[in-house]
């Protein structure tokens, strides 16, 4: 089993010596490392993340048959390939937790030869500081984390800052939060000035107590619904995605979307290949293929993100390239902070925040 | 009860499959958990490492669950499963109690009808009861045309109790049902011949006949619902945490597998107690055989 | 009483009573209210299932073209199909072992049986893939042909579902008066005989109760199969869960509500398939 496995430590290796003799026979089926690779390709993406026809088109452009999976949060991409990949060719990892993906050598360096559409990605996105120069990853889409709110009943019909969320009364019952440590915790050291990544104890102890403070105005801690919290009525004001406040602003025109002025969190999701992908030379024509100008507007078109893709953003509509709500203007941007991974311990004490405030 | 001596090969013929099976599938998986449960992430380089371990460091992660925080959050899971497993032991029990008295054509319909529920997708199973219950959802929608409300029905710990009864309630629905099924209805009736009311005969003959479901049923409800973590985490408010939550989130958001391990078998502990409790309990009460 | 009056209403005759009628109306309603909402839903033209706009059978076009959703289907179908199928069996043994003999450490036995009941399903979920990835199972088999492929997710399935079999024919078996058994043996029919005549039939009930509870368990199990899947065994729960992050859409339901159907029938023809044998024991 070694020669599956070789990353296997030594301690763990002979923890499992026994097990493993015991399958022995199970395992004694090798994948084929065939010169020519078979003609397959597993995306595990997001729902909602991908253009309509994007996996048939890349079929009829190659030959290659793609097939995706879906993940509900980068939590549970990372629990699924940690123990090892069940077979995956591109993953799409936010920053962070590609960060933390590559410290762990859980993706694989890309060969930039067989990826030349990287000449399409925007500026900004051709390097980055949670991936120097690109090595692992492609840019994918962007965007922040802000406020959604219903217009009629927000007082003056504007949000700007996290203080309606975070520090007032005035709507007890009628807001959610995201059901996560990172970013519940984050914005509550942005709404305090301090760095959304910030590890410092006694900053991080002030935003427990606002935030254990606030919990009784509180309606619902809400993993990924919130947009729909509000377009149901149950909330008035969600702490929420601008993509998923956009989806529903689309079908209610009472519901806006503000990046406050404290600033945020500015998110970049990426593309990259887990380590173990059986079929790597189809993982790296497919990030070429998402990299094209017209197969990335056809995916920006269907998923309406902001698009890293600068040669699919010149060829596309006004109505999407000047869209505010999709590309924030650079001053709010510029406010705006990327998260971080800030390690495996910084990681366990905001878990022990959040489950301090949960309790609570 | 005969020993096994007396017959060997049907006793391994019958032991054999199950306990191998269980062995090799659950037992050696659960060692790999319980030697989590005593390691630490490994420090290389200085840095907490994402993905190695060093095992069988000790038993940091215990002593880290026994915080009262944790104590806590266990003790409000223990009581809100209670509170939620005698919900469902009530509605249970006239259901599976009616099914078993429904003449025989009935009978296969009814426990289908109750079955059913259940073969729909845990998650839109609760997604539709979000439906229901919400602040311009159906109930209140009617309740509206009656003048009343909107109430908040939702994102409370009341909300909690009602998904859990609703969601495990075949749990209990089926083992009663397999036990009244083969009460002796003569018993009940010698009871009211002799004079006895309905409700005694009920209270003094049928609830102690049924006890084996019963308990078999408290125990498929209770124990999930310690364990469970989508109920709470979609239809509780800011205050609806439970333990599952916190286990969950070891395994995924914080990538904390030891403690996570060490809570799994805090939790374990636990429900053996509560497991030796009523073991004693009954030994101490040994009048009736049950 | 009223209720003496009608014939054939004795005291017993509990399922003509009007309070328990009334009783199981309203928990029936309760139960299922949430269900027929969503079977309505899966007819709606609104994407995301919050208000009426309209009927329209898309949905269920739709969900017919969403390959990925059909074959999630199909493989949680099969997989609870072999799964419940091996679990009955597995569990209804251990009941009848448990039932009949008496053994050292018998007590601690039981406990171990119990185990996979007791223990939260996220730690038997990594645990079994702690153990898969480790043994190299997990790579050999995902590589395997459908339905192979399944293999490690109905072995995981199995192991959760037949203690729940065992609990349940157990408790039938309780009741079982051995006497029935000896005067078998009395009247000359075999030790073998003496199980398919007797024993099994009055077993019936709790198979039955058995194996509906572990079809329910396998069909409906999100976290253990969630853990121990790949992408290409990918099954409904898994499929709903990484869906519905995002709200539940029509196009769910819709495939729900087939669910629904295809199991309630397959149910109601195995019933009807075993309805005479039955008559004929009785």
């Amino acid at each position: 089993m070694t020669t599956f496995r070789p990353k296997f430590s030594p301690s763990r290796r002979t923890l499992l010596k026994g097990t493993g003799a015991m399958f022995a026979g199970l395992t004694l089926l090798p994948r084929f490392s065939l010169a020519e690779e078979e003609k397959k390709l597993n995306l595990y993406n997001w729902d909602t993340y991908i253009g309509e026809t994007t996996l048939a088109d890349f079929t009829a452009a190659t030959g290659v048959e793609a097939k995706m999976d879906l993940f509900a949060d980068n939590d549970e991409l990372f629990a699924k390939l940690k123990g090892g990949n069940p077979g995956y060719d591109v993953i799409v990892p936010t920053n962070d937790m590609l960060e933390r993906m590559i410290k762990a050598n859980m993706v694989m360096p890309l060969d930039h030869a067989k990826i030349p559409n990287m000449a399409n990605i925007d500026k900004p996105f051709q390097d980055a500081a949670f991936d120097p120069g690109r090595k692992h990853s492609i840019p994918y889409m962007w965007g922040t984390l802000g406020v959604g709110y219903r217009k009629s009943k927000v007082e003056g019909g504007v949000v700007d800052s996290w203080k309606i969320l975070l520090d007032s009364d005035k709507y007890a019952g009628r807001l959610s939060l995201l059901g996560d440590a990172q970013n519940v915790i984050g914005v509550a050291l942005k709404y305090l000035g301090h760095s959304f990544n910030s590890v410092d104890a006694a900053e991080l102890k002030k935003a427990e107590d606002l935030l254990i403070a606030q919990k009784k105005y509180v309606k619902v801690f809400a993993d990924d619904n919130g947009q729909d919290l509000l377009a149901s009525g149950e909330v008035d004001v969600c702490q929420e995605w601008n993509g998923d406040i956009i989806q529903v602003m689309a079908e209610d025109e009472d519901i806006a979307y503000a990046v406050p002025t404290e600033g945020s969190l500015v998110w970049q999701d990426t593309m990259a290949i887990p380590t173990g992908a059986p079929h790597p030379e189809n993982a790296h024509a497919f990030l070429n293929f998402v990299l094209d100008a017209k197969a990335g507007a056809h995916i920006a078109d269907t998923i309406k993100y902001a698009t890293a893709n600068a040669g699919a953003k010149a060829i596309m509509d006004k109505s999407y390239t000047e869209n505010t709500s999709i590309f924030p203007p650079a001053e709010i941007v510029a406010k705006c902070e990327p998260g971080l991974y800030l390690g495996e311990e910084a990681t366990k004490v905001r878990d022990e925040i959040w489950t301090r405030v949960q309790a609570a | 009860m005969d020993n096994w001596k007396d017959n060997r090969s049907v006793f391994w013929t019958l032991a054999g499959p199950g306990t191998f099976w269980l062995l090799v599938f659950f037992i050696l998986p659960l060692g790999f958990l319980f030697v989590m449960s005593f390691s630490d992430k490994a420090i290389i380089n200085g840095e907490v490492s994402i993905t190695e371990y060093d095992y069988l460091t000790g038993i940091s992660n215990y002593i880290r669950s026994v915080d009262t925080l944790y104590l806590t959050i266990i003790w409000k899971s223990i009581w809100v499963s209670a509170l939620a497993t005698v919900l469902c032991l009530l509605t249970a029990y006239p259901i599976a109690f009616g099914i078993c008295f429904a003449s025989e054509k009935w009978k296969p319909l009814l426990l289908l009808l109750v079955v059913l529920p259940f073969w729909i997708n845990l998650l839109i199973r609760t997604y539709a009861l979000i439906a229901v219950f919400r602040s311009q959802g159906y109930v209140n929608l009617a309740l509206g045309a009656v003048g009343l409300g909107p109430y908040d029905m939702l994102y409370n710990n009341f909300a909690v109790i009602f998904g859990l009864v609703y969601v495990y309630m075949p749990f209990m629905v089926l083992p009663l049902y397999a036990t009244i099924e083969r009460l002796d209805k003569s018993y009940l009736e010698a009871s009211l011949d002799l004079g006895a009311s309905q409700f005694t005969t009920f209270l003094k003959v049928t609830i102690p006949l049924t006890m084996p479901g019963i308990i078999t049923g408290v125990i498929l409800v209770f124990i999930p619902c310690l364990g469970s973590f989508l109920t709470p985490d979609l239809l509780g408010g800011a205050n609806a945490i439970m333990i599952g939550n916190v286990i969950e989130r070891q395994f995924k958001a914080a990538n904390d597998w030891p403690f996570g391990a060490a809570l799994s078998f805090m939790l374990m502990y636990a429900t053996f107690a509560a497991l030796m409790l009523r073991a004693f309990l009954a030994k101490r009460s040994a009048g009736v055989d049950v | 009483m009223a209720e003496q009056m009608k014939p054939g209403s004795g005291p017993l005759d509990y399922g003509n009573r009007l309070w328990l009628k009334i009783l199981f109306g309203v928990i029936f309603f309760m139960l299922y209210v949430p269900i027929i909402t969503l079977v309505a839903f899966s007819f709606n033209t609104d994407r995301r299932g919050i208000v009426w706009r309209g009927f329209t059978f898309d949905n269920y076009v739709k969900a017919w073209n969403n390959s990925s959703l059909i074959e999630a289907m199909i493989n949680s179908l099969m997989i609870a199909f072999i799964a419940t199928l091996i679990a009955t069996v597995l569990g209804a043994m251990v009941a009848l072992m448990l039932w009949r003999f008496r053994f050292p450490f018998k007590g601690a036995y039981e406990a171990f049986m119990g185990l996979p009941i007791v223990i939260p399903e996220i730690c038997m979920g990594v645990a079994l893939l702690l153990f898969f990835n480790e043994t190299g199972m997990m790579t050999a088999v995902v590589a395997m042909p459908w339905p192979l492929n399944l293999s490690n997710i109905i072995i995981a399935h199995v192991a959760f579902c037949f203690p729940f079999v065992a609990i349940v024919v157990r408790s039938r078996l309780v009741g079982f008066n051995r006497q029935l058994e000896e005067a078998s043996k009395d009247l000359g029919a075999s030790e073998w005989q003496t199980f398919w005549k007797v024993i099994v039939p009055f077993m019936m009930p709790g198979l039955v109760a058995g194996a509906l509870l572990a079809f329910t368990l396998s069909l409906d199990d999100f976290v253990i199969t969630f853990f121990t899947s790949g992408p290409e065994t990918v099954t409904f729960p898994v499929k709903v869960y990484s869906l519905v992050r995002r709200g539940v859409s029509p196009e769910i339901n819709a495939a729900s509500t087939v669910l629904i159907v295809i199991t309630v029938v397959a149910t109601v023809l195995a019933m009807k398939l075993q309805a005479p044998q039955k008559s004929g024991k009785g």
